[in-house]
This record gives C-alpha cells, structure tokens and sequence, in this order.
C-alpha cells in the first residue's frame, strides 16, 4: 500500500456542483474509509490558495450552471486550472463530470458568439450545435472500453447536456454508449480517459452505481484494493439497465 | 364574454364533465387545455371578472401551503375564491378552475383568483392576466432537467415583471438573495417578508445552497446566519447590495417546520396588503388545515401517519429537520422518478441523509429505491435495518407494522409516490 491517507480535492463545491456531484465525493471517501484508508475532502473554491490543490491526491470537478460557470471560469483558466495540468501530467488521478468534463477541454462554442477557452487540460472540444439541436437529456447506459481493465463494465447515469463534445487524438473514450447520447449523439462514445483521469457527461451521479470508477481512481493512489460488499450497488445499476 | 368565449366554455365544462365522470383522471387541466386551443383568448375573458383581482404565487417551494393559507383568510371574509388544483399550475390548470367554476355561459361570480403557478409558466400567465399581487416564494434548485437553472428563471421573471403596471404590488422573500432582488425589476410596491430571529439560524450550512453570490455583482454574499439553504439574513460585501429589511417578519406559525414559517409570513403580507386587519387574519390562520400531502395527518390502526411532501434538497432537507426534531423514529422514504417527480434522481445526494438518527426504522419504496437505499447506505445507515420494498402497498403495510400503537410514521415521499402513497391510505388520490 502506498499511503495511508487521501486527500480528495473538490474544486469549486459551492459553484460546480450541480444536482449530486456531491454523491461522487463522498463514494470516493467512504470507500476510502470503509477499508479502513483515512480520507479527508479539501474543498477548493476560488479564495482557496493553490498551495491546498497541490497537496490533494484526487480531483473532482462536476457540473455547474451558466452563471456559477462563468464566476468559476476566470479562478479556474487563470490560478486552478494550470496547477490541474500539471497534477493531471504527473499521473494524479481525476474526475471531470459534466461541465467539468467540457471545462477542461480546449475550448466550448456556444450556438452564438465567440467559443469561450477551456483550460487546455485534455484534448477535446465541445460545441452547441444550434438552439434547433437535440439537448442530450435522460437516463443512460453504456460499456467501457477504456481503461482496458475496466472494459466491459455496464456503466449507468443520467445525462443532460447541450454542448456536442468531440475527442481529440490524445484522448480514449471512456465507453460505448448503449442507450442514449453520450459525448455528441453521433459517433457512439461517452466519456474520456487521459492518463489517469476520467471525464463523463453522466450523472445520477457517476460513482455510486458504478463503483469500479471509484476504486479504479483510489487504486492510483493507494494501490491494489480490498473487495467490499457492492451488492446494493450492483442491484440499484442492473435495476436502472432494465429501466432506462 | 363573446358567443366564441361561450361556445369555448360548453366545450370546456363537457370535456370536464366527461372526465369526472368516466374518471379520466386530467379534469384540472384538460378542460382548460382544449379551450386555450380552441380560443386563447379566454383566459383573459376570465381573468377580468373577479372583481376584487387575481393574486399569483410561484416560487419553488411553499405554493400550495401559501396559496391555501390565502384562500382561508379571503374565504373567511366572504370572499368567492378560485383556487386551482395543487400541481395544475401551467395556465391550462388555471383555465380548468374557472371553468369548473363557471356557468354555461362563462360568468364566474368570484372575487377573487387565487392562482399557484409554476415557474416557468409566470411570464406566460401574465400575458394573459394583471393581477394585483403577485407573491414571490423562493428559488431551489429543482428538476433541473424540466425547468432549467434558477438563474435562468430569476432572468425570465425580471423580464416578466418589468412589463407590469405601479398596480400590481408585488410580495417578495428579502431573505431570498436572488428573489429578494427581483425588486428593481417592479414598479409597483414592493412588500417584504422573512425572519429576524436569529435563534432559528443553522449552526451549520446546509449543502444544498443555489444563490450564494450577489445577484448584482457575482461577489460571494456574507451570511450573518442561514434559516435553510440559501435563506438567510445576507449582505453583499463588494457593491451595496443587501438583504432589504422585511415588513412582516412575525407571526405565530400555525404548522411545524420553518418552511412553512415563510409561507405563513408570505400568506399574511399579501393579506393585510388588502387591507386585512390583523385580528381577522390571526383568527383565520389559527385554524389553517395543511393541504393534502403537506404534513397531513392520517391515523390508522391507532397509529398516526404524517405525510411530508418532500421534492427537492431544500424541501426534503426542510422535511428531514422537522421530522427529526420532532424525534421521528419510523421512516418511510419513496423516491419516484415520473415526470411530475423529474426524470433525473441525482438531487437526492443533495440531501442530507446523514441527519437520520442511526436507530431510526426505516422503509424505502418507490420507483427508483434502490437508489434511495444506496444513498442511505452512503449516509451511513446500517443496511441490515434498512427495509426495501418495491411494491408500495407492502412498503406501507410492513412500515407500519414496525410503529407501536399510539406512535408516528413518517412518510416522505415525492410528488407522485405521496399520490400513490394517499391513495393507499384513503382510497382517494386526492382529498
């Protein structure tokens, strides 16, 4: 075992946390804790100095509103993001859900006006395709396929995005959609992998039904893991498969 | 009214007729919704018969409760009131009541139109209606799936009341940040309410909190003390924004729950606006009975059921800290996910589960339990205690079975499981 305590940063929880990413921070610490690893969450938000960001062993970024993203926005490109980029480099693993997961990417467009930069962390661009363009919105399912000892795994979630997100050739997709829009609606992916990071557009949110993700991440830092009892997990993933 | 107005209403009133009858299930809002086809134009013809005006709620949470507590007061008086349907708050269910209410030929004989409406429906409702209040609850985030986020609806009801007259006076939340600042969009007055206690301050910050950073300036607002969520008594710190001083801030609060301490104090500034005088009102709200589903009481078997209606993080977080202070011990939690609950369930790892004393008994059903069992699992209840059941009506039976004579089950529910959840326990879906 490499270390006995993990810090889990939270980026920006009282602005980039849209219906539940909270959910996927406390997966992460509780199935820290539950095998008997010290986890603490260190809230990161925009009086926060780097400094904190830096220490912390796993990120987490989720979804935002238009207004929050844009309060967000100038912390994250100009003091957070770089930091990010570096950590990310360095094989720091990292989740990026929803807006987070466009943010990080090299720029959005929007349907009208200039694209707005992202911060140029992975390899990847969104784009609004037009106020007459199909919102990806509804309960989801799909198979991973990257990273590869996690291939084949069913994921489960909830999307709601407007944005298209296309990958670029850094970057794995993250699954195979089964049913519904995933990345863009268009070439069948959801998600993206880099290095040790994952980003996706599903929410529900992500880690609690699909707990693979969440030890794939500890197991970054903390080495090989003790299985837990995932029986209510598995069950509440396999009921939404018949469901959605 | 005109001979096409008359001709839209027999319509409306045998689509009405047709349903009750055969049980169809859409008679508060199917009525209406035919009629605005055949004839827009009616809900107009409607609304310019009452003859004391309209008054129309909207905010996330409280509508209901608020809307009721008005209607006791007006009623009481002798007033004639029009009330729509609870969850018919789209114009269609608005039309639906006056329909219903309605001769055949389209007169109303009412004072006064007591309408709850839904958020992203104000604007469309008051191009067809001037109304001479308009009472502004509070902005949670709530199915963001269906209306999109709060700011987005702060935007639409900016524009909406800018078009508005000096006669309309306009009934805000002061310890709501982006409600309370709606103000500068209203040429009429502006009447405030909220909470100067500060004995009801949280001792910690809930984490379901939506409009923390000024609605002006984008700076993060400083909280002399939050009430919930993101209520609280505010300032802004970088422009000269800040909590504006309520004009009615006390009254005895006739239900439990701060929550509906709000919807008592919103209730009773739109009241005495009128004017009311205070004596009235007081004697009116004393005897106020919840709505359906609102900390409505049902006893069974020498057992009391308490129904909680619990929809969103900043309701089901209301609902859990009411509960709890009162010691509730048996919970019955149901999580569906119909379109009238939202699609998406993610919100319930907004609320803070955690609360529930760890001896607590507690049932979960609904559509989507396994995902409530797993929250709870998270939250740290003990899964060995935790009773999953899909089928309501063993849930029902098996969470009451655990209660003794004598004590409470608490029941949270979301909007369609407390449906189902009333008819199992009365027969009836709604009262």
């Amino acid at each position: 075992m490499k270390k006995k305590k993990v810090q889990i940063a939270w980026l920006y929880p009282d602005l980039m946390s849209t219906y539940g990413d909270r959910g996927n921070v406390i997966v992460l610490q509780k199935r820290c804790e539950w095998r008997g690893i010290e986890a603490r969450i260190v809230p990161v938000t925009l009086e926060t100095p780097t400094s904190d960001l830096e220490s912390c062993d796993i990120i987490f970024m989720g979804g935002a509103q238009d207004r929050q993203q844009k309060l967000a926005g100038e912390d994250f490109l100009k003091r957070k993001g770089p930091v990010v980029k570096k950590m990310v480099e360095a094989d720091v693993p990292a989740l990026f859900v929803c807006a987070a997961y466009q943010f990080v990417g090299r720029y959005y467009k929007p349907y009208q006006g200039e694209p707005i930069p992202g911060a140029g962390i992975w390899d990847l661009v969104t784009e609004h395709p037009g106020d007459q363009a199909k919102r990806l919105i509804g309960n989801t399912t799909a198979e991973i396929i990257n990273p590869p000892e996690l291939a084949g795994t069913i994921i489960v979630g909830f999307e709601n995005h407007g944005g298209y997100t296309t990958l670029g050739p850094k970057m794995k997709p993250l699954a195979r959609v089964i049913r519904g829009g995933g990345n863009n609606g268009r070439d069948g992916y959801e998600g993206a992998t880099y290095k040790n990071t994952i980003g996706s557009y599903f929410h529900g949110p992500l880690l609690p039904k699909n707990p693979v993700i969440a030890d794939w991440l500890i197991s970054k830092v903390v080495g090989p893991l003790q299985a837990l009892d995932d029986a209510m997990e598995h069950h509440a993933n396999e009921v939404l498969r018949a469901h959605v | 009214m005109g001979i096409l107005d008359r001709v839209t209403i027999i319509v409306g009133k045998l689509v009405s007729w047709v349903s009750s009858t055969f049980h169809l299930g859409a008679g508060a809002t199917w009525p209406g919704e035919i009629a605005l086809i055949l004839r827009p134009d009616v809900a107009s013809s409607f609304a310019r018969q009452f003859r004391k005006g309209i008054i129309l709620i909207a905010g996330t949470n409280g509508k209901t409760t608020t809307s009721l507590m008005i209607k006791t007061v007006l009623e009481e008086r002798g007033d004639a009131v029009v009330l729509n349907d609870t969850g018919a708050n789209l114009l269609n269910g608005i039309v639906s009541s006056c329909i219903r209410r309605s001769d055949w030929s389209g007169q109303l004989f009412a004072d006064v139109g007591i309408f709850e409406v839904d958020e992203n429906s104000l604007p469309i409702v008051l191009r067809y209606m001037i109304p001479k209040r308009i009472v502004l609850l509070n902005l949670f985030r709530d199915q963001l799936d269906r209306y999109g986020e709060v700011d987005v609806i702060v935007e639409k009801w900016e524009r909406a009341l800018t078009k508005l007259s000096k006669d309309t006076q306009v009934i805000l939340n002061s310890d709501d940040p982006g409600v309370a600042s709606l103000a500068k969009s209203v040429k009429g007055k502006v009447i405030y309410f909220g909470i100067n206690d500060r004995t009801k301050f949280l001792p910690a910050a809930e984490h379901a909190t939506d409009s923390t950073f000024c609605p002006n300036c984008g700076a993060r607002l400083v909280y002399d003390g939050i009430f919930f969520s993101h209520l609280g008594i505010w300032h802004c710190p970088r422009c000269d924004n800040t909590r504006p001083k309520p004009d009615v801030s006390v009254w005895p609060n006739p239900l439990p729950g701060l929550y509906n301490q709000y919807n008592t104090l919103a209730a009773v500034a739109t009241v005495t606006s009128f004017p009311i005088p205070v004596s009235e009102v007081a004697a009116s709200i004393a005897q106020f009975k919840p709505a359906f589903g609102r900390q409505e009481e049902i006893m069974m078997d020498g057992r009391k059921i308490k129904l909680f209606l619990s929809k969103n993080p900043a309701g089901f977080n209301a609902s859990l800290r009411t509960v709890i202070e009162k010691k509730a011990k048996h919970f019955l939690l149901a999580l569906n996910d119909r379109i009238p609950d939202g699609r998406d369930v993610s919100w319930i790892w907004d609320v803070d589960f955690e609360t529930i004393p760890k001896d607590a008994i507690v049932t979960v059903s609904g559509d989507r339990l396994y995902d409530l069992a797993l929250r709870l699992k998270y939250a740290g209840i003990d899964l060995k205690r935790l009773d999953v059941e899909s089928t309501l009506l063993i849930a029902v039976t098996d969470a009451l079975s655990k209660v003794p004579k004598g004590k409470t089950l608490y029941v949270l529910p979301t909007y369609s499981a407390m449906l189902d959840i009333r008819e199992i326990l009365t027969g009836r879906k709604i009262l």
